[in-house]
């Protein structure tokens, strides 16, 4: 298991008038090398839990245990760094915790945080830089001459570049357009593809359903569900109950089963939509 | 119909010699729901500015419900023109949300003693009547957005314009300033521009407008538009699910028109499905 | 952030909180000056009791006073030793090698502290009881006289009532960028001199860098509601003065009078 969450309580200024209880009773495992979505809507405590992960919040009761270090409300390890490293948390609109001069100081700069040396941090600025779909020449130019995409690319290679074994990230294609979210979809697949653990919050089912293996559904401060993608998206009372769309193309398919039609809604592809809707068709 | 919005070969730079908006004409007819659609960096948000004078265009010409849009006319074309812009936080003024529907009215020399009433109202309209003294930070994105438009129509506008106002929403936010704004459009006959990247979004709307560069390249009712697969996706957009759709039962040789609308697609299908 | 208690608004349902912010104002101010007067102990008493009556009126209580008053106690502590110390008047009482104190040290000593207990007391009291916009409003009031030697008290009243509608959010940007630094190991509490500069830089750039997109898009937004500083506008918010308002304003000009003219005739 990558990330384990036993009875995680979270309440924000705790005995204060402002106190809020965030998190209930959280118990969740997350296997090495899912990618898992977190859905849920504003207010659900998707990220007072993700937060949980790289150890930016400590559980006021219960366990965290994220690739064998142990956080609980009164054990933690003495330097959270390594746990920094492991799990990288990508906020939303990540573009705005650039700061440096270059681009090549910004991606470096978490590497550099955590004591990789100076060589090493450029070879590693370099395969970045790449591997967001920016080219080298890149590196010497200021983050803020670059357009809001660019500088959303390079904020997340700045977290690449920590090399974590957990990548989470909060709605990172909010405000993205079609083209530029689909390339950064793909990215995040790749990277979940060489065998990291990628943990995705997103508003869009579709992408949920493309790109995730299993989905935790959050609803004020519990998880609800815990399932395969596909098992989810059979449950449609229950996501209606909790205002979630379907994704498009599941919900064009039951439109279809509601008036005669027989088709597998948990198809995930428009090609194999478009043949398997012929088929039926032609009879 | 009229024209409530007329441009003409209007260009603007914020660079020397890069032109953000480049030498483009369009029209706008009065009650109509019209989107610009283009990818970030397509110039198309620059265009709302412009519309607004919020940036001084370097040439051609702006009218705006037949004034044209000068120095000396701002406050007669801004009158005119309410604008949601992207981020709800950035266009929150006042403290509570009462206070932020009053700037407006205060702007407009509204008599103090009106408000009240004018500001329940407006809020009643947008379904925020019951958050009229809370603070900008207790409410969603969502709401903050309505509350924008709650200011706006508290000033009575004929056109309104979205900028990206939903794009930074959760779906049901999204969903709720959208149905808000067909219902202004088809209820108060308000003229809507709506730029976006959504093209679903753009399914619903009576007329479009497809930027790139700075340019028009097309413009029409989306069923023509949109239909144009390779000028859609060479600008870096997607087309509707139910033009792959359509088009991709066409290739297996089934005898359906091509859609863009995912409801009259779903309709078509079952009426063949039934009389199979 | 949350022990934060100086300058908070408390909104509890009191006497004081329903005056008008221009009254409470015009009699911090007056009460400011009147503290300053050396009436000797009576004159304080009479102060003193006047303050602790109006923080029962305000329903304050005893606890948020202390909490007030928390980051106030090291300048308290310094100035007060200060005094001890330097003040070399009367006859000395205490000798602690070359320390001398004097009796007239630890007089005027107390009367610091008073005056300090004071001036805290009274300003956390217009504070706790006043809403920020409403100071703002009452501010932009009391200046308007001055607007006629071409002082600017609509914008600074507009710019006072935005910084506070965005302290909030720029609070939470604060965080968010903290956090999202941290998750690049970046040590907030620990670290070298030169590793602690860098972690400021990398909350400071971001911050000031969205502070100033968020100010063009509010210039936008302000402009397009058809603000326009020069322009005539009304004001939605009115201020009622009514008889409490009279009443509370005679009390307090009559307990200033009476302390300052005691200060003369001692």
């Amino acid at each position: 298991m990558s990330i384990t969450f036993k009875q995680v309580e979270h309440t924000y200024s705790q005995d204060t008038p402002f106190s809020y209880h965030a998190l209930k009773g959280v118990n969740l495992s997350i296997e090495t090398g899912h990618m898992t979505a977190l859905i849920g809507h504003t207010g659900s405590g998707k990220s007072t839990l993700i937060q949980h992960i790289n150890a930016l919040l400590l559980p006021t009761a219960g366990e965290v245990n994220i690739e064998d270090i142990i956080i609980t409300a009164t054990d933690k390890p003495k330097s959270l760094k390594p746990l920094r490293k492991k799990a990288g948390l990508v906020f939303q609109f990540p573009e705005y915790q650039l700061f440096e001069e270059t681009i090549l100081k910004d991606i470096i700069f978490g590497p550099k945080n955590f004591g990789m040396n100076e060589e090493k941090t450029l070879e590693i600025a370099k395969e970045t830089i790449k591997l967001v779909g920016l080219d080298e020449s890149y590196l010497e130019k200021s983050p803020f001459d670059l357009s809001g995409g660019q500088k959303r690319r390079v904020a997340i290679a700045g977290i690449l570049a920590m090399d974590p074994d957990i990548l989470v990230l909060d709605e990172p294609t909010a405000g993205l357009d079609p083209q530029g979210a689909k390339e950064m979809m793909s990215l995040f697949k790749k990277i979940n593809m060489q065998g990291k653990t990628v943990i995705l919050v997103s508003h869009d089912m579709n992408q949920v359903l493309q790109y995730c293996d299993d989905v935790v559904v959050m609803n004020k401060g519990q998880v609800e569900r815990h399932v395969l993608v596909d098992e989810l998206f059979k449950e449609t009372e229950y996501l209606t109950s909790l205002s979630i769309d379907l994704p498009i193309i599941t919900s064009f398919i039951l439109e279809l089963n509601k008036n005669g039609f027989h088709i597998d809604p948990s198809i995930k592809e428009i090609d194999e939509l478009i043949e398997v809707l012929g088929g039926e068709l032609h009879g | 119909m009229e024209n409530i919005i007329e441009v003409k070969n209007l260009t603007f730079c914020y660079e020397e010699d890069v032109k953000t908006i480049d030498n483009i004409s369009f029209t706008i007819k009065k009650g109509s729901y019209t989107t610009i659609l283009g990818h970030n960096g397509s110039g198309k948000s620059t265009i709302a500015k412009l519309l607004m004078g919020l940036l001084e265009k370097n040439s051609g010409d702006i009218y705006i419900g037949g004034i044209e849009l000068t120095e000396n006319n701002l406050a007669k074309v801004r009158d005119q023109i309410g604008i949601v812009f992207q981020n709800p936080d950035n266009q929150f003024i006042g403290s509570t949300v009462r206070d932020d529907i009053a700037f407006g009215l205060e702007n407009n020399c509204v008599d103090p003693s009106l408000m009240d009433s004018i500001i329940e109202e407006y809020a009643a309209k947008v379904d925020m009547l019951d958050f009229l003294d809370h603070e900008p930070t207790k409410l969603s994105g969502g709401q903050k957005q309505r509350v924008a438009i709650a200011g706006i129509l508290a000033m009575s506008p004929s056109i309104i314009i979205l900028d990206e106002a939903t794009s930074m929403l959760d779906p049901k936010g999204r969903m709720e300033i959208n149905t808000l704004v067909h219902q202004l459009n088809k209820d108060k006959n308000m003229t809507i521009l709506s730029i976006t990247h959504d093209i679903e979004e753009a399914t619903l709307s009576d007329y479009v407008l497809l930027m790139s560069d700075g340019q028009i390249i097309d413009a029409g009712e989306p069923n023509e538009v949109l239909k144009k697969q390779q000028e859609i996706e060479d600008i870096a957009l997607d087309v509707p699910f139910a033009y792959k759709v359509s088009t991709g039962l066409q290739k297996l040789g089934i005898d359906i028109d091509t859609y863009i609308n995912k409801e009259k697609l779903v309709n078509t299908l079952c009426q063949l499905h039934s009389n199979k | 952030m949350d022990n934060m208690m100086f300058g908070k608004y408390i909104p509890v349902n009191s006497f004081v909180h329903k005056l008008d912010p221009r009254l409470k104002i015009g009699a911090l101010i007056l009460l400011l000056v009147t503290v300053f007067f050396d009436a000797g102990f009576i004159g304080y008493a009479i102060l003193s009791i006047f303050v602790l009556i109006m923080s029962i009126l305000a329903k304050m209580k005893v606890s948020q006073i202390l909490k007030a008053m928390k980051p106030m106690l090291f300048m308290m502590a310094f100035l007060m030793i200060f005094n001890l110390l330097f003040i070399q008047n009367g006859t000395i009482i205490f000798t602690l090698g070359f320390i001398h104190i004097y009796d007239k040290a630890v007089i005027q000593t107390i009367y610091i502290f008073i005056r300090l207990l004071l001036i805290i007391i009274m300003t956390s009291i217009l504070t706790a009881t006043t809403k920020p916009l409403d100071l703002t409003l009452g501010i932009e009031y009391l200046l308007a006289p001055f607007k006629k030697i071409g002082f600017p008290t609509h914008e600074v009243a507009m710019i006072i009532s935005i910084a506070l509608r965005f302290i909030p959010t720029l609070l939470e940007e604060t965080q968010r960028i903290m956090k999202a630094q941290a998750s690049r190991g970046v040590d907030y509490s620990e670290g070298t001199m030169k590793e602690k500069i860098m972690s400021i830089v990398s909350l400071i750039i971001p911050l000031f860098i969205s502070a100033f997109q968020r100010a063009e898009d509010l210039a936008n937004a302000m402009e397009s509601r058809n603000y326009n500083p020069e322009a005539p506008r009304t004001r939605y918010k009115q201020l009622h003065w009514q008889i409490a308002d009279t009443i509370s304003l005679t009390a307090t000009v009559l307990v200033s009078a009476c302390v300052i003219m005691m200060s003369f005739v001692l």
